[in-house]
């Protein structure tokens, strides 16, 4: 990674060591996690310090009657659903990353989500409560340790998609769920054109998928995921057999990895994350040059790998059709910009960055083009 | 009237002429919201009719440095939509179209006037429907929403205001018209929309709302179980929980508050039953099936005293509307009362109950309790007589209540709001550094403090020069969490 070429690096292991860590160094500081999502969104800037959080480890509380979480925000999300699980509970979260040991602080931070946002949206829907630290060295806690709260401002949404370039999260509470009793998905042969109305006839009826998403391989599949009870899940499972017709089949789950495997992409390609009116993604897609895509069709978020040429142009239709993009894994020195087109709240985005890192210490060069040096 | 006329005549041409109201007795009608105990008349009322005269009439506020109120339908309960002296109140109720119902994409697009209810009749026709079901649904409306990040019955499952609500066009305090959020859940850098929901009127004025909208369930199921006491109750919740079940609702109710209820409604309830839950499944009808009988088997293994299964959506109606009532129908067995709202973590709830209990009895005041039992948010409603000079007593049990919920590891507030009614107790919850931090928040949305001002962070102004001492949070003081 170019921007922290000769930096420092520092590996806090708790709360009062990341504060000392801001206010012991000068300059611009990278923060990191486990590194599996280094290279996203816009080219860091040369850094002086780089921000190790993997030492922030291990779970301070968890309440499984409350179903609440309480974890340092450089556990990995993996290490911490192994030790959820004997309680039957977990994060209902399934980004691709989680499989290569992303932590939560760094999943949260780049507004990471996987197919089962379709019901339970991303993290920013699942984190209760952070402890952050800005810049200057403040000390902030936002939210709390219970589901319902409604007091004060929401830090977590902050820092949620700040890309290491508003605050170092430093503890994340999140919210839990049960694990399902069962599980299954369902795999349709599918192009893309026609996937769009499939999708759309799931949605309509009394079917609940976990998940449902289009995946480019082999020749294009659509896969629904439906979780529920043992007893009743395999009647579900017929309906939507039923509905798609005689070549939608059961299929075995690691389904699932070869979805996480595309989402990831190559090392030869320029990875990026889309988000638009989930009915327009198939026709927005059709338009891309892609090598290989996701689209989850309920919840409007795909993922494409794009020749490292096609990436200025994506941007543009992406916004055209009313759509986000953000650039994620792509070849070292690409030069890519990892945004598109200004959102229409950059002058809040900007004063937010004023505001909580006035001196632009914090991931220079994340939200570039939007935002270039000190804010 | 302290607004010179020129101020009142750049409202006057942002506006029509008509839609400038100065005069004091219908600026009257705006002095308070659903929390009465406030009251403070605004110099005047704007009506703007579109997202234009909205923003117009907020540069106007800009340019010349006048504090603004918005304010939907005016329920709210924690006094966030009290006008501020010397400022002008901005009613949306005139923006209430709803502009857009996609069946495809499942989502609604509307003005900030729309009433909650309105939504999912809006959607009905396409078997849609909006999640959030504050108990005022029939009259506030969906911008009072976004504001208060409202919860309601269903929220244990189906999540809150921020979890349905995909983009708000806002118009800032600088009188810019921007959009936070998009299409989809998935967002280009910080979640600003996220930021903006539940910031309680202080960050902007939204003007349009995208929200979701979910598929109405194949099956509903709905019983109401009596038990010999809170505690079996709250049993039989934690049992549901532990069993890997996510109800739709599971909301509770004691004697007190099933009687003021019983006398406004007849729903239903048993008169003297020390706690009646109502327990909702919902979902693919055969899963809802097996998960209902475990419910059934629960309440029976802790005691369940009567159990009565709603048979028809009739029946399923009279008990949420037991339920729903149980607010205004206080106002029974009682001359006045306030409505607290405060969240423990769940397992803490008999507890709670108990603590409230033993403080009504030291303040020799009744309390009746209403509340969203499956994640910990209380109503209790603490009955008192103003004629008979309990008002202050009252006043005080009720906020010792809330400041007892962070004690006990919750929150000041669940679904109603800091408003100006808590303002003063944020520093029970938050840190000075919590405070600054939100404050900076604020600070770049509205640097120049005019967009609702004096709500949600206690200023010295509002709660003297030192906003009460800091105590340690109970999850400090036990190691869970550190304050530097």
């Amino acid at each position: 990674m170019s921007g922290t070429t000769g930096s420092t690096s520092v590996r806090p292991t708790d709360l009062k060591a990341v504060r000392d860590a801001v206010l012991d160094t000068a300059g611009p500081i990278a923060i990191a996690g486990a590194g599996t999502a280094a290279d996203w969104a816009g080219d860091l800037d040369p850094v002086d310090t780089v921000l190790d959080t993997t030492g922030l480890t291990g779970v301070i509380t968890h309440n499984p009657g409350d179903m609440t979480v309480a974890v340092r925000a450089g556990t990995p999300l993996r290490a911490l659903q192994d030790e959820l699980s004997p309680h039957g509970q977990h994060v209902s979260f399934d980004a691709a990353r989680v499989a290569d040991g992303a932590t939560v602080g760094g999943l949260v931070a780049t507004a990471d989500a996987g197919p089962a946002a379709l019901v339970f949206g991303s993290l920013r829907d699942l984190v209760i409560g952070v402890t952050i630290v800005l810049a200057d060295g403040s000390v902030a806690r936002g939210g709390g340790h219970v589901i319902k709260n409604v007091a004060g401002y929401d830090l977590a949404k902050v820092l949620h998609g700040s890309y290491g370039a508003f605050g170092v999260l430093a503890e994340v509470v999140l919210r839990l769920h049960p694990v399902p009793r069962a599980s299954t998905t369902i795999a349709l042969p599918c192009p893309l054109e026609g996937a769009g109305e499939r999708a759309a006839r799931i949605l309509g009826g009394p079917y609940e998928p976990a998940a449902l998403e289009w995946v480019s391989d082999d020749g294009g599949r659509l896969l629904v995921r439906l979780e529920g009870t043992r007893d009743a899940l395999p009647a579900r499972a017929e309906r939507i057999r039923e509905l798609l017709g005689p070549e939608a089949a059961d299929t075995p789950d690691d389904v699932w990895e070869r979805h996480a495997g595309l989402v990831r992409g190559s090392a030869e390609g320029a990875v990026l994350r889309i988000g638009a009116r989930p009915s327009r993604l198939p026709d927005l897609l059709s338009r891309l040059r892609w090598r290989t895509a996701t689209a989850g069709l309920g919840s409007g978020a795909a993922t494409v790998e794009l020749p490292v040429d096609a990436v200025v142009e994506a941007h543009g239709l992406v916004h055209e059709a009313g759509g986000t993009s953000v650039l994620r894994r792509r070849p070292d020195g690409a030069g890519l910009p990892g945004w598109g087109p200004p959102l229409s709240a950059l002058a809040v985005l900007t004063a937010l960055k004023r505001e909580l890192d006035p001196e632009g210490r914090f991931g220079p060069g994340r939200f570039s083009p939007w935002i270039q040096g000190a804010p | 009237m302290t607004l010179d006329g020129v101020v009142r005549r750049a409202f006057e041409e942002a506006l029509d002429p008509r839609d400038v109201i100065c005069d004091e007795v219908r600026c009257r009608a705006y002095e308070c919201d659903g929390l009465t105990g406030y009251r403070v008349v605004p110099e005047l009322v704007l009506l703007p009719r579109d997202a234009a005269q909205v923003a117009a009439a907020v540069r106007v506020c800009a340019e010349h440095a006048v504090p603004f109120v918005a304010r939907g339908a005016g329920t709210g309960l924690s006094g966030g939509a009290l006008p501020v002296a010397d400022g002008v109140v901005i009613s949306l109720a005139r923006l209430k179209r709803v502009l857009e119902v996609d069946p495809v994409d499942r989502l609604a697009v509307v003005e900030p006037g729309v009433t909650n209810l309105e939504i999912t009749a809006a959607a009905a026709p396409h078997g849609l429907y909006y999640a959030p079901d504050p108990s005022s649904q029939q009259v506030c409306t969906i911008g009072g929403n976004v504001a208060e990040n409202s919860g309601g019955a269903h929220c244990l499952k189906y999540g809150f205001t921020t979890n349905h609500v995909l983009s708000c066009e806002v118009v800032l305090p600088d009188g810019s018209l921007v959009t936070l959020g998009g299409d989809s859940g998935e967002q280009a850098g910080p979640d600003l929309r996220g930021v903006f929901l539940g910031s309680e009127g202080t960050l902007g004025i939204t003007t349009k709302i995208t929200v979701r909208l979910l598929r109405t369930p194949e099956s509903v199921r709905t019983l109401l179980a009596d038990f010999p006491s809170v505690t079996a109750a709250g049993d039989v919740v934690s049992d549901v929980v532990a069993a890997g079940i996510v109800p739709a609702a599971v909301e509770m109710m004691d004697t007190l508050a099933i009687e003021a209820a019983e006398q406004a409604v007849h729903a239903g309830y048993t008169l003297g039953t020390p706690a009646a839950l109502v327990v909702e499944l919902d979902g693919p009808e055969a899963e809802c099936d097996v998960q209902f009988e475990q419910v059934k088997e629960i309440c029976e293994r802790h005691g369940c005293t009567r159990l009565h299964i709603a048979g028809s959506a009739e029946e399923r109606a009279a008990i949420w509307r037991g339920r729903k009532a149980a607010f205004a129908a206080v106002g029974r067995i009682s001359p006045d009362y306030f409505v607290q709202d405060g969240v423990v973590p769940r397992t803490r709830l008999a507890e709670v109950l108990g603590r409230i209990a033993e403080m009504g009895d030291e303040a020799g005041l009744r309390v009746a309790n209403v509340f969203h039992a499956g994640d910990g948010n209380l109503h209790p409603l603490v009955l008192y007589s103003a004629a008979a000079g309990e008002t202050e007593r009252a006043e005080h049990l009720s906020g010792a209540i809330a400041e007892l919920c962070v004690e006990l590891g919750g929150s000041l507030s669940g679904e109603h709001g800091i408003g100006t009614d808590k303002a003063c107790s944020m520093p029970k919850m938050f840190g000075e550094e919590d405070l600054e931090t939100m404050r900076r928040v604020r600070s770049a949305f509205d640097p120049a403090g005019i967009c609702n001002p004096g709500k949600v962070l206690p200023t010295p102004r509002l709660c003297g020069e030192r906003p009460g001492r800091y105590r340690p949070h109970a999850l400090e003081e036990a190691g869970v969490i550190e304050r530097l």
